[in-house]
């Protein structure tokens, strides 16, 4: 099982659909940086076949001003969450 | 394999440059928070625009974050290894002492516990690491 990070935003990159076809079954995605960006709807939609395996990092959601507005099946996760992530999967593969 | 149970060893890759990607700002932050799981931070290797992370002539804004003595920091404190691309340096006026020497430069703008490696130590880190993690533009 891999953990993907991704720092762009849909918005300015079509780098998801890359990191889509990409993941495995279990994977996981984190969305970091300006990735998180694609936590908001209607941006999120891309990402809902990820459903229960989709993070975004708090603190860039809310230096970005999106606290709070992410999609309500993205689980946001703090700095120590996303260590937990690395710690919990075997690789990590940054996309960028 | 862990050192102990559930701790890992983890090498940070760090492919930003400072001051203008997040990537400097994020691969500290998760360093702080991996050290207060009771992980290590043996190793960050510096590539691409992230070897100026390594300029000992930085000297930000005092109000603003110190990117460069947040590594040395860590060096101190940790233990962890700063290891610098060496060919990405050259190209991008980061010497240490000895490599000013031998290209006759006037000053060397690295120092410990920053140190110029080879690329072969990155792919060594990823094999004798834990987990690696690279932090990207």
């Amino acid at each position: 099982m891999l953990l993907h990070l991704l720092n762009r935003s849909p918005a300015s990159s079509r780098l998801i659909q890359d990191v889509l076809r990409a993941m495995g079954p279990e994977d996981r995605l984190l969305l970091i940086e300006s990735g998180v960006y694609g936590a908001v709807p209607p941006q999120s939609a891309g990402f809902e076949t990820l459903k229960g395996r989709c993070y975004a990092l708090q603190e860039d959601l809310t230096s970005r001003g999106l606290a709070e507005r992410q999609a309500d099946w993205i689980i946001p996760v703090d700095m120590a969450g996303f260590v937990a992530l690395t710690a919990e999967t075997q690789r990590t593969v940054s996309w960028y | 394999m862990a050192s102990e149970q559930g701790k890992l060893r983890y090498a940070l890759v760090v492919l930003g440059g400072p001051y203008s990607q997040a990537a400097t700002h994020s691969a500290l932050r998760f360093g702080e928070a991996l050290i207060a799981q009771g992980h290590r931070l043996e190793t960050v290797f510096f590539y691409h625009d992230g070897v100026y992370n390594a300029s000992r002539l930085a000297a930000p804004p005092q109000d603003e974050p110190h990117l460069v003595d947040a590594w040395v920091r860590l060096a101190n404190d940790q233990g962890t290894e700063l290891l610098v691309c060496v060919a990405a340096a050259l190209r991008r006026g980061l010497l240490d002492e000895r490599e000013a020497q031998r290209h006759g430069k006037p000053a060397f703008s690295v120092e410990p516990p920053f140190v110029l490696a080879g690329i072969g130590q990155l792919v060594e880190a990823g094999i004798t690491h834990d987990r690696l993690v690279t932090f990207a533009p």
